[in-house]
């Protein structure tokens, strides 16, 4: 049993020591180190909010907008009242200067949980509705007073769940500018005319896609076209794409 | 004798008008073999002198697979007599050909000519590789706008000719721009002629080739020269680079590219700098029409658009660009990459040229913060609220995630879901069914009666066919029992004449008695006999009616 404990603690030893020594190096202001290390280790365990949100923290330090503001979106999409990416969110918006479209109500009413779990709370009482509906239905006998009781709990849930799916939803078609100097154009073409400049980082919600374009509303409510490749959603890989030059740190 | 002079006048201003030219041709070989070549000789006989023959070649409009060229002109000054020779080359088919009629124009007159028939015929023991020949060799697909199509004409030489040189090529394409090659380049089989097309609109045609190619002959005796001609014809269909799947970063390419190389001018200059990148992309396709890529410098470098350059002989294109380093230390180029399509695979292909590594000396230029405090605030009011700040991270252990995709993109989750809603409703369904069918049990009640009466019905007449009365009255009492037995809510079996008739009162009671005497005589005394199948529709009818109230 010892045995097994010292090889089970042996092996979890290199997790820790990720963590460790990217919170060491990030103390000590090596965030090129720091980044490194939280992605080896995101890309052998994965990614969570935590580590997600620190390594938006390194990757601002480091001067790439983009890049840390996925990080911290991501780290909300995990979970949504992390406080460290909500801090580096704030911090984006007051001193870096990025935009970031202001949340509908749907929106702010969705970040009590994760979209996961809405979905698996309005799943749940809908199917919990339906049965209490249908079993006795089935078994040919009237609903119980309890049946009544819990038919009309799980109605009031799904009801209360609509807005929070809706605004997961909407969160979930939010996307972040890659590069900076993109220009929002009228046309979504190459040569389409220039309408708005954004910059690295700002926050984007998107809407159809075509001809290799994706339309845009910025947080001041320009719609435009971007190229698809100008933008990474929100949802989709654990860490940002390999998309930004790689700067040291400044 | 005025008026004999002005019928004179008249007469004689009509007679050239009535006179017809007397126009003969001939073939030599009269019947030629496939691919042969053959000389096609016109002569005029006219009444006017006709002078020199002028625009033939206009006009002459051969069959297709058909070459024919005008090739020169029996001239005698003077005569009223002349004589055009045509060489051609017979259709690889066998068959009649005909020269639609044309027009000659000479000095003096236009004069037509009828229709020419040429008959092509394998039996003529022709060898087709005695003689010297023309290929064409294009690519057959589809063709797409603004591509560069490289071909050639193979003018191949045979043991007994020689080709000598090549005059008259000719292109016809609409919707195609043609760009030939230089002279005829010379080969151990002959010579190649070379081309470029390039299409410039959507949609579909035929692209004709005529030419000639000079050709001496050598046998034993003497040497001599000739030219014959040649023509090609290739349907094409032209579209536009498709869109679907077109990546953004297609600047126009099409055809088989390479990223040969790329390098700069200087690995370790100074910060603010300008140093060369330049990328040499070679291959087969529309180089000239390739738009330069867009690189991007973000903050290590400045990038200056760039010029270009290219070497059509070589068959490659530079992209050069000026970009200046703004930061120190060891860094890479921005990366040149763009999409190209290509019309063989009809698929988009990614190029990307290598990033190069350049060390990057001197000093950063000091950053400047920016000032946020609003100039028109009162001198002494103290600074607002501090911005707000990162804070540190904590790194705890926990499961992680290797892709962030939410549930509600998964096909499991939804597949489970509509599993569970599509048995849930067959489920209702059933039961709601079951419960309306204990409500109304004659419903099943009367579908088993009236397949029982199908089945009498399906007895009495099979036994009507075979005349067993006995066996026809049977079925025609069971059918009626079970049918009134459902009706009646009661057991068939118990069943009597009496209760028959309460349900078909305007049935025969004699004939009644007579079916049921029929059917169960033997058990309750002696049973009328062949007597029953005379009034057998009247009996199917009894069964009929029952069924019908079912």
């Amino acid at each position: 049993m010892k045995t097994f404990l010292s090889v089970f603690w042996l092996s979890l030893a290199p997790l820790f020591s990720w963590a460790d020594d990217g919170a060491a190096a990030y103390q000590r202001g090596d965030y090129a180190q720091a980044v490194e290390l939280w992605q080896s280790q995101a890309q052998q365990e994965g990614v969570h909010a935590d580590l997600l949100s620190a390594l938006g923290n390194a990757e601002w330090k480091l001067g790439r907008k983009g890049r840390a503001i996925l990080c911290w979106e991501r780290a909300l999409l995990l979970n949504p009242r992390d406080p460290v990416a909500l801090a580096g969110l704030h911090h984006a918006q007051g001193v870096g200067g990025t935009d970031r479209p202001l949340p509908t109500w749907t929106e702010t009413y969705a970040s009590f949980m994760t979209a996961d779990t809405w979905l698996l709370l309005g799943t749940l009482s809908f199917w919990v509705a339906v049965y209490c509906i249908v079993v006795p239905r089935l078994k040919r006998q009237p609903s119980t007073d309890l049946n009544e009781r819990i038919l009309l709990l799980s109605i009031t849930l799904l009801v209360l769940t609509i807005p929070g799916l809706w605004g997961a939803h909407t969160n979930a078609q939010r996307a972040v500018i890659k590069q900076g100097e993109i220009s929002l154009r009228l046309t979504p073409t190459k040569l389409g005319e220039p309408i708005q400049a954004t910059s690295e980082g700002d926050v984007v919600r998107t809407d159809r896609k075509f001809n290799g374009h994706v339309r845009v509303i910025t947080a001041e409510g320009k719609a435009g076209w971007v190229r698809a490749d100008e933008i990474e959603p929100i949802w989709g890989a654990g860490l940002p794409g390999t998309y930004s030059d790689a700067t040291s740190a400044p | 004798m005025k008026y004999c002079l002005l019928i004179l006048v008249a007469l004689t201003a009509i007679l050239p008008l009535a006179a017809e030219d007397q126009v003969s041709w001939n073939t030599t070989p009269a019947i030629a073999g496939p691919g042969q070549p053959f000389r096609l000789q016109v002569h005029i006989e006219s009444d006017v002198v006709l002078g020199a023959a002028e625009r033939v070649v206009k006009e002459l409009k051969p069959p297709r697979g058909m070459a024919l060229r005008f090739s020169g002109q029996l001239y005698r000054s003077n005569t009223t007599e002349a004589t055009l020779n045509f060489s051609g080359v017979a259709p690889e088919e066998e068959g009649t050909f005909v020269i639609p009629s044309f027009n000659i124009r000479f000095t003096a007159k236009v004069v037509k000519i009828p229709e020419i028939t040429l008959h092509v015929s394998s039996t003529t023991g022709f060898r087709k590789s005695s003689q010297a020949r023309a290929e064409l060799s294009l690519p057959e697909r589809t063709y797409y706008v603004g591509e560069r199509i490289p071909g050639v004409i193979h003018l191949l030489s045979s043991e007994q000719e020689t080709v000598t040189g090549s005059v008259g090529l000719e292109c016809e394409a609409e919707g195609f721009s043609y760009y030939f090659n230089g002279p005829p380049k010379n080969t151990d089989q002959g010579m190649d002629l070379l081309f470029e097309l390039t299409p410039t609109r959507t949609g579909n045609g035929e692209i004709i080739f005529n030419g000639s190619m000079f050709l001496q002959s050598e046998n034993s005796f003497l040497t001599t020269g000739r030219d014959r001609p040649y023509t090609f014809r290739q349907r094409f269909r032209v579209e536009h680079v498709p869109e679907e799947g077109r990546p953004a970063d297609w600047t126009g390419g099409i055809g088989k590219f390479t990223a040969e190389s790329v390098h700069v001018s200087n690995a370790k200059p100074e910060v603010g700098e300008p140093i060369k990148l330049t990328a040499v992309l070679t291959g087969i396709g529309n180089l000239e029409r390739i738009l330069p890529p867009e690189i991007v410098g973000g903050d290590v470098w400045e990038v200056l658009p760039a010029s270009e350059r290219r070497r059509r002989a070589e068959e490659e294109r530079m992209f050069v660009y000026s970009i200046i380093p703004r930061l120190p230390g060891k860094q890479t180029t921005p990366a040149i990459k763009f999409s190209t399509f290509d019309p063989s695979t009809k698929k988009f292909t990614r190029l990307e040229f290598p990033v190069q590594s350049v060390t990057v000396t001197g000093t950063a230029p000091a950053k400047v913060d920016l000032v946020s405090i609003d100039p028109a605030a009162p001198a002494n009011q103290e600074t607002k609220a501090k911005l707000p700040d990162l804070m540190p991270p904590q790194v705890h252990q926990q499961a992680g995630v290797k892709v962030i995709l939410p549930l509600a993109a998964s096909p499991k989750f939804w597949a489970t879901n509509a599993v569970l809603i599509i048995s849930t409703t067959i489920l209702l369904c059933l039961s709601l069914l079951s419960g309306y069918l204990l409500l109304h049990p004659e419903i099943i009640l009367f579908y088993r009666a009236r397949r029982h009466v199908q089945q009498a019905q399906r007895q009495a007449q099979a036994a009507q066919q075979k005349g067993a009365s006995q066996a026809f009255a049977t079925a025609i009492v069971s059918g009626l029992r079970a049918g009134v037995g459902a009706l009646l809510r009661a057991e068939p079996q118990a069943l009597t004449q009496g209760d028959i008739l309460r349900i078909l009162p305007e049935a025969d009671p004699v004939l009644l008695d007579r079916i049921f005497r029929e059917a169960d005589g033997e058990k309750f005394g002696g049973r009328v006999t062949n007597q029953l199948l005379t009034d057998a529709p009247k009996a199917l009818e009894l069964l009929q009616k029952v069924k019908a109230q079912l």
